[in-house]
């Protein structure tokens, strides 16, 4: 943790970033983000097993934008969902500035080679409760699956929460928003609902970086993290890549390789 | 409001017969924003045109649906109908009530509902259509004609005939092909380098065509009109300019043993040379893989020797950007080897050799000056087995087709050997004999009957050596299936024609489709045969499929003809079904985010960047354009957009949206 502030406070001091974005602790001593903008700031910084955040969401946003080069205290999924902005052009290489903290070391690392690098030697898998639930959801007959999901998005209430605490969920303009033609109906009612989780879902495919964030975002519990993993171990399968483990666009959604598998066309 | 009319067609009984179209017409008169219906026998008649035209006048009307065929069939007949009558043609829309409907449906009240069903969509999607104006591209009147062959001799010619700039770029030192390679030509048996040097001196002399042989495409950007092509020149190692052709240097060359690709292996050449004596253009290059200076750092002899002091040892491969208007690809074929046959020895035999070697030891010009040497000892051989459908036609060997020159080709080796040498036997083994061609049939008969050559129809199974004779063992099927044993001196086999080595890069370069075989696909196999599925890209000669001389050279005119129908025009006129990408004013500028997954999705690479910059020139946002010129309508990146900043025009969103709804 000193090594981390001490890191920290050094950038801030030569001038190499104009903040430092970490978790600092709120109220109710939940972890919140906080942005250090200057030594004195840095202080209030934390790092725990309570901190899961994504701090990746905020990068993309207009008002962090403005404040220059910015440092990020990443988590792996952090990483991951730095690699896929790079890849996706949002944002720009040399942008990158990421504190990784393994055990007591603190790693610094400014470019989307040195992530791509730091992440290979992890193996971030995915929390064994999802893995349970996803694996749960499969075994079921199609039947059930659908009225699991009628029963868990009729709790639904629109707020899109986890389209705006997912860090690929970066468009200006969101389809959600597109009302010429009204493609999903606003009203949080049953076709709504469906509607927007499965445009979710097919948004992500092949896009998520399995961080989990628009599960915790959700404040009536709905696991929806579930369905962009789906998605996501779905497109890994059938096209043999991930995102967010490269800094090289890659699309497995939008790009044909003659090695593509073609179990899908039945 | 919109004021739409709809004009139901009976198409005679084809539509008629099956729905009630008066009822339709009337169904449609209460469809909010259909101010006028009618029906009539034939739409697309005269009297019917007419009757629209002066419909939209007393109606004012703003929109039109025509029921009645595909829109494949009559759409551009009635959009120009339409936009005779002062309206836009694309607020012109087609419900096919024939192919969708009549055509596939019995006599019914619901097919007469589903008729009328199909006018509501249709109609709903004219109230949103907006007028659409053509796109206007701008042609660059020089041709590019890749392959210096016959074929892409004649389209050059033909094309700076018709008095426009051509580039012919060949790979190899000379233009020329296989036909200079060849002796004589079926059926006439008139001497190919005769008539075709005369053909490559015109080619490189016409003040329209420029040479750039020994050069190969290397990138190609851009679309119909206004391609961009990057060419390698590889380095000749010497001063083209200052070099006279006067042939020393090859005289001096100590490096003589060297495999001739012009003889295919039967003679040799030196290390700087030309391919053959009568080369356009007469210019040595030096085969730096060969060339003891290269492979050692000492001799120059080359430029010791040379009177002009031409010879560049330093020189380097050149990157040449052009723009062009039309491609013409006429990059030929190649012979199956001899080595593929494991029956016939692998190619390990010297006297078993191919078609294109034939012809060498049969040319003047060639290794042996004409005369009938066989490879291994230059012996006259005293019998000469030849074996058609070596390859071809054998799935086996991974080559079902038929390679249709042989049968030709095969009687007239045959014949020229029986003129060499009188007292020889020759032999041909057949599948079937194809000569569908003017005077074809009669050449073969001519070898058959007149020079006694004769013809077994049955396979070959096996080759071998024995006491210095090549033992051809086979069957004769006409015999019922006998057993034949020939004790030849040489064997030459008809192998079977296939792609050139790098068709396939060239045509993914190219953006061209192209079969299981390499061979280059036409845009439709008798409609549009010289046209790709790329615009403003053609194809000539043996590219396509294996071709004679006579139909390489009908194809080249053909795309010759194309070409300069293309650049009869200043500027090209294009459907306006693009993509487009939204627009707005700042501060969003536009709901596209650059994050360009579109670009890895469009086919026709299409999408460029687009930066959007403050007045002092800072890049504000950088987002995605489309090229119009580039753009085929397919709307693959308005399904991949997430943000549905792309629209396509003429099928927008909207449209689409409204035209699902109304149902």
């Amino acid at each position: 943790m000193e090594a981390l502030k001490q890191k920290a406070k050094e950038l801030l001091q030569n001038g190499d970033v104009k903040a430092v974005l970490g978790y600092a602790v709120g109220t109710a001593g939940v972890r919140r983000p906080h942005f250090a903008r200057n030594p004195k700031q840095v202080d209030a910084l934390v790092l725990d097993e309570k901190c899961t955040q994504n701090l990746a969401t905020y990068l993309t946003k207009h008002e962090v934008k403005h404040l220059g080069k910015v440092a990020v205290v990443a988590l792996p999924a952090t990483q991951r969902a730095l690699l896929q902005l790079v890849a996706e052009r949002q944002l720009r290489d040399d942008a990158i500035c990421l504190l990784a903290v393994d055990g007591g070391e603190v790693k610094t690392l400014s470019s989307g080679a040195e992530v791509e690098q730091h992440l290979a030697l992890k193996t971030d898998a995915m929390p064994a409760a999802d893995k349970a639930m996803i694996e749960k959801l499969m075994a079921m007959t199609r039947e059930q699956r659908w009225a699991y999901w009628q029963q868990e998005l009729s709790r639904c209430v629109k707020c899109y929460a986890c389209r705006n605490s997912c860090p690929m969920c970066y468009c200006e303009h969101c389809t959600m928003d597109c009302n010429r033609p009204q493609w999903v109906p606003v009203a949080s009612h049953a076709l709504g609902n469906l509607e927007y989780h499965m445009v979710r879902a097919m948004h992500l495919a092949g896009r998520c970086v399995e961080c989990g964030e628009c599960g915790r975002a959700c404040p009536v519990g709905i696991p929806v993290h579930l369905l962009t993993f789906f998605a996501e171990e779905s497109t890994a399968k059938q096209f043999g890549q991930r995102a967010g483990h490269t800094a090289k666009l890659d699309y497995a959604l939008s790009t044909f390789k003659p090695d593509d598998k073609e179990t899908f066309i039945r | 409001m919109s004021r739409i009319g709809v004009f139901t067609c009976h198409c005679g009984e084809n539509i008629g017969a099956t729905v009630d179209c008066a009822k339709v017409s009337e169904m449609c008169q209460h469809i909010p924003g259909v101010v006028h219906s009618v029906d009539y026998k034939y739409m697309c008649s005269d009297p019917g045109q007419r009757m629209m035209q002066e419909a939209i006048k007393e109606h004012s009307l703003d929109g039109v649906v025509v029921a009645a065929c595909s829109p494949r069939m009559h759409e551009p007949t009635f959009r120009r109908a339409v936009s005779n009558a002062g309206v836009n043609p694309y607020m012109c829309e087609m419900a096919n009530l024939r192919e969708h409907c009549s055509w596939v449906h019995e006599k019914s009240e619901a097919t007469t509902q589903k008729a009328a069903d199909l006018i509501r969509v249709l109609v709903e999607k004219v109230k949103h259509n907006t007028p659409l104006f053509p796109i206007k591209v701008p042609v660059t009147k020089t041709a590019m004609v890749v392959g210096g062959g016959v074929a892409g001799i004649q389209v050059a010619l033909d094309i700076a005939n018709g008095g426009h700039k051509v580039i012919l770029v060949e790979k190899s030192p000379s233009i020329g092909g296989h036909m200079s390679q060849l002796s004589e030509t079926f059926p006439t048996l008139d001497c190919s380098q005769c008539i075709l040097t005369p053909r490559m001196v015109e080619a490189a002399q016409h003040p329209n065509i420029t040479l750039m042989t020994y050069s190969e495409v290397e990138k190609v950007d851009g679309f119909i009109g206004n391609f961009k092509v990057t060419v390698r020149k590889k380095a000749r190692k010497l001063d083209e300019k200052l070099c006279t052709g006067c042939g020393l240097c090859i005289q001096k060359c100590p490096n003589k043993k060297i495999s001739d690709e012009f003889n295919e292996g039967l003679g040799t050449r030196t290390a700087i040379y030309v391919p053959f004596p009568q080369a356009v253009p007469n210019k040595p290059v030096i085969d730096t893989l060969n060339c003891t200076f290269y492979k050692t750092g000492k001799c120059k002899v080359c430029e010791k020797v040379c009177p002009t002091n031409a010879i560049r040892f330093e020189q380097e491969d050149e990157l040449v950007t052009l723009d062009i208007g039309a491609i013409v690809l006429a990059t030929g074929f190649k012979l199956m080897k001899t080595e593929a046959f494991p029956e016939y020895g692998y190619g390990k035999h010297k006297d078993i050799i191919d078609g294109m070697q034939f012809e060498r030891l049969a040319s003047a010009s060639g290794p042996t000056a004409g005369v009938m040497k066989r490879p291994s000892d230059g012996k006259e051989p005293e019998t000469v087995v030849f074996i058609a459908c070596s390859g071809s036609r054998d799935r086996s060997k991974g080559v079902p087709y038929c390679s249709k020159v042989c049968c030709m080709y095969t009687a007239k080796h045959a014949m020229l050997y029986k003129h060499k040498v009188h007292s020889g036997k020759a032999y041909v083994f057949y599948m079937d004999i194809r000569a569908s061609g003017k005077d074809y049939d009669e050449f073969v008969r001519r070898a058959i009957e007149e020079d006694d050559v004769k013809y077994i129809r049955g396979r070959v199974s096996k080759i071998y050596e024995e006491d210095g004779k090549l033992i051809v063992k086979g069957a004769d099927t006409l015999m019922g299936g006998e057993q034949v044993e020939i004790k030849a001196d040489m064997v030459v086999l008809a192998t079977a024609v296939q792609s050139n080595d790098r068709s396939e890069e060239l045509a993914q370069t190219l953006h061209v489709s192209y079969d299981t075989y390499g061979f280059f696909a036409e845009a439709h196999p008798k409609l549009r045969p010289v046209e790709t599925n790329t615009g403003g890209i053609f194809l000539a000669g043996a590219c396509q499929a294996p071709r004679d001389i006579p139909e390489s050279v009908a194809q080249a005119s053909a795309a010759a003809a194309k070409v300069l129908g293309l650049f009869s025009q200043d500027q090209l006129t294009r459907e306006p079904i693009v993509a487009v990408v939204n627009r707005q004013a700042g501060p969003t500028f536009s709901y596209c985010v650059g994050c360009f997954l579109c670009q890895t999705a469009c086919p026709y690479q299409a999408i460029e960047q687009e930066h959007i910059t403050a007045r002092n020139g800072d890049v504000i946002k950088t987002i995605a354009r489309i090229n119009p010129g580039l753009c085929q309508g397919c709307g693959t990146c308005v399904a991949t957009c997430r943000t549905k900043a792309i629209d396509l025009q003429g099928f927008s969103n909207e449209q689409l949206y409204a035209e699902i709804m109304t149902l």
